[in-house]
């Protein structure tokens, strides 16, 4: 059993006004036990996630598989047959579109499945958070990580199915290709928290989301690539923080263009950086939730 | 030693205050984003508990009373840790148990078996010994087939019984519940009580709110009332419940004091405090018979005019006995502080029977026209006599003898 801890600990600050110590510190000052109740915290949130989403619904496990594949099919078509899109500088052929899209819709579906189910998900567990102290952040933690644990799980399945298919994928950098994907929960992970804490104020925000959502993949190069933009145009792609993401994995995966190493690393700041901004405003307003919800 | 006490304090709560942000429009909510964000903490908002003060040691138990709205559930909930509070502070310690508003925050749509892998992670447990427990908890809840259901199918009283169970299974070092034994039916609320006095008797910690005196006096030695938002008698559970009672007598026999203390605040005079026999607790106070009984009323007097202090009492059923005021007798208060008044009245050789009496203070204009405040206490006088009726009149018995034998039995009123 594990020994007591202390679960609620609050000094009195210098204006009389009370701020709590988190009871379960992410970061700082982290005791293991703590940690450790978190993590199985977090786990427990994670696999009723997965479990809910997928195992809960009438085609069970099956739909996971199904629903990302009929979304490349569908998108495989209309850009290679209807729009007649081809891969500039590469293989010209209709079927090394689909590779291609694979590359920007798996991540991208991640990224803003985890945002707008983030947003949400402190509004959603009132009932809990008003009976029982446990560490909001789990909650952000949890939903962000089931989305990129499925989409990360699709995005290697398609690419080995692909490669199985004869696509020039070049599988061995797959592993490189993941810590790409992990720095992209990353950044999801600093617009989860802030949007997550925002919405228990502002509750049109996610409505707001659903509307921002599919314009941010239009302007992030997803669907096409930055040489299919007129010359003006592409250099605010930089503004885009998702932009690296789907030109990185085609870069690595396709052969298809260059990133900069410095790229990298700057997105690597932006992704840390989003992430710390996002957890910070969740702290500040962490302890008013209960308040507002 | 002092270590040894700072061990044994499981619930240590200072000057602990909350206050709910007044929202109403979006537009509030989203001004409140910006303060919060800014760091600033001046937000519109309305105090439900002020200034409470309480610990509560290992192997004690306290039994919180109040009316609706008195702000309990608010104070278990700054307890746990599921509110924040806005003044003061808090420090538990230990491992807590905590059954909130029935359910301990269980999810409707998921069965009771995940909801209860939930909770034990909630509380920290790894699989395996959420594994060991589950018999333990599923035998304890004893809902049957109802176990693999949807929690949203469940009776109240099958909430309570899961979240009981679930509690009991994780041995806190302190149990805090709200009204669990409310629901339940005959035979659970006796396996609560006898699992909570087989707790106590292990050196468990308890903090019960109940609007049963009957199980607050059972379980708990010590008892603490609130009142609007604050500490109206804290101590000794069975004085503290016979305040509350005798509170809620005068309350229905209409009695009570009609205004709120923050609305007589506004009041060109308003009572400070009423003090009997220097207690100015709201308990009641116990007097022997005889002996002497000195009220001390202090009044805020908004324009600094000198108010008139009325002073009545009057029988527990409301019928009144006695009542003077300030210039009935050609005094007046004397000033103590900044428009503050205070005047003190002793009663000696108190003529009261032994019985339960109301104490009341009024604050009057300085022409002893319009009442402003009224302030009660219970008074229990204490005596041994057999008299009847309310009040010892100065007598002489003449053409008589006294008995051979004193005939007294041993009376042992209160």
């Amino acid at each position: 059993m594990v020994p007591p801890p202390a679960l609620v600990a609050v000094p009195m600050s210098r204006d009389n006004a009370c701020r709590r110590v988190e009871r379960f510190p992410l970061i700082a000052g982290m005791e293991s036990q703590q940690v450790t109740t978190s993590m199985a915290l977090a786990t427990h949130f994670i696999r009723r996630e997965l479990r809910n989403r997928y195992l809960g619904s009438l085609s069970g496990g099956l739909w996971a598989l199904l629903q990302p594949l009929a979304q490349l099919a569908i998108y495989g078509f209309v850009w290679a047959y209807v729009f007649k899109m081809r891969l500039p500088g590469g293989d010209a052929s209709p079927a090394a579109v689909v590779p291609f899209l694979a590359l920007g819709v798996w991540p991208w579906n991640a990224f803003a499945e985890s945002i707008s189910r983030s947003a949400t998900v402190i509004q959603e567990n009132a009932g809990l958070i008003g009976k029982v102290a446990l560490p909001r952040s789990v909650l952000v933690i949890a939903t962000t990580s089931s989305s990129f644990l499925l989409h990360g799980v699709g995005f290697c399945a398609i690419l080995t199915v692909l490669s199985l298919l004869g696509m020039p994928i070049a599988l061995i950098k797959l592993p490189l290709a993941l810590l790409a994907f992990a720095m992209l929960y990353v950044l999801a992970l600093g617009f989860a928290f802030l949007f997550a804490a925002v919405q228990v104020f502002v509750r049109d925000l996610s409505q707001v989301l659903a509307q921002i959502m599919p314009l941010w993949m239009f302007v992030s190069p997803v669907l096409y690539s930055r040489e299919f933009l007129p010359q003006a145009y592409r250099g605010w792609l930089d503004f885009n923080p998702f932009t690296f993401y789907p030109e990185f994995f085609r870069a690595l995966l396709l052969g298809l263009g260059t990133v900069e190493p410095f790229v990298i690393f700057r997105t690597l700041m932006i992704a840390v950086a989003a992430c710390a901004l996002g957890y910070a405003v969740f702290q500040r307003l962490d302890s008013r939730f209960e308040d507002f919800l | 030693m002092n270590a040894v006490a700072g061990d044994n304090l499981l619930v240590e709560a200072r000057d602990l205050g909350k206050s709910y942000p007044k929202v109403f429009r979006p537009r509030d909510r989203l001004r409140a984003l910006g303060k919060l964000l800014l760091g600033r903490n001046d937000i519109d908002s309305v105090a439900v508990l002020r200034d409470v003060n309480l610990s509560v040691r290992r192997g004690e138990s306290l039994g919180l009373i109040g009316e609706n709205g008195a702000g309990k559930s608010t104070l278990l909930k700054l307890l746990t840790g599921v509110l924040t509070p806005t003044s003061g502070s808090v420090a538990v310690r230990g491992r807590v148990g905590a059954l909130l508003e029935l359910g301990a925050g269980f999810n409707p749509e998921y069965s009771g078996r995940e909801n209860i892998a939930m909770s034990a992670a909630l509380y920290g447990l790894n699989g395996d010994e959420m594994r060991n427990k589950l018999p333990e908890i599923i035998a304890f809840a004893d809902i049957g087939r109802y176990i693999d259901e949807p929690v949203k199918h469940y009776s109240s009283g099958m909430v309570v019984r899961l979240g009981f169970a679930i509690v009991a299974a994780l041995k806190p070092d302190l149990l805090i519940t709200d009204e669990v034994l409310a629901v339940g039916d005959e035979s659970f609320q006796k396996k609560c009580i006898r699992w909570m006095e087989e707790f106590l008797d292990a050196g468990g910690t308890l903090i019960l709110v109940s609007h049963s005196m009957y199980h607050i006096q059972k379980l708990c030695r010590q008892a603490l009332w609130l009142r609007e938002g604050a500490v109206a008698a804290a101590g000794d559970v069975f004085e503290v419940t016979q305040a509350y009672l005798a509170y809620h007598e005068r309350k229905l026999a209409g009695a009570v004091q009609p205004i709120s203390l923050a609305a007589a605040q506004g009041l060109e005079f308003h009572l400070l405090g009423f003090a009997v026999n220097g207690i100015a607790q709201e308990m009641p106070v116990f007097v022997d018979a005889g002996s002497s009984l000195r009220l001390r009323v202090r009044v805020h007097s908004r324009d600094g005019r000198v108010p008139v202090i009325g002073i009545g009492i009057a029988r527990a059923d409301g019928t009144p006995l006695y009542g003077l005021t300030t210039e009935i007798d050609g005094v007046q208060p004397r000033e103590d502080g900044e428009k503050a008044y205070v005047a003190e009245i002793e009663f000696q050789n108190l003529a009261l029977l032994p019985g339960a009496y109301t104490l009341k203070a009024h604050a009057a204009d300085t022409e002893g026209v319009r009442l402003f405040d009224t302030l009660e206490r219970g008074a229990v006088v204490r005596g041994k006599t057999r008299e009847f009726g309310l009040i010892r009149l100065q007598h002489l018995w003449r053409d008589v003898e006294s008995l051979p034998v004193p005939i007294r039995s041993s009376a042992s009123e209160r």
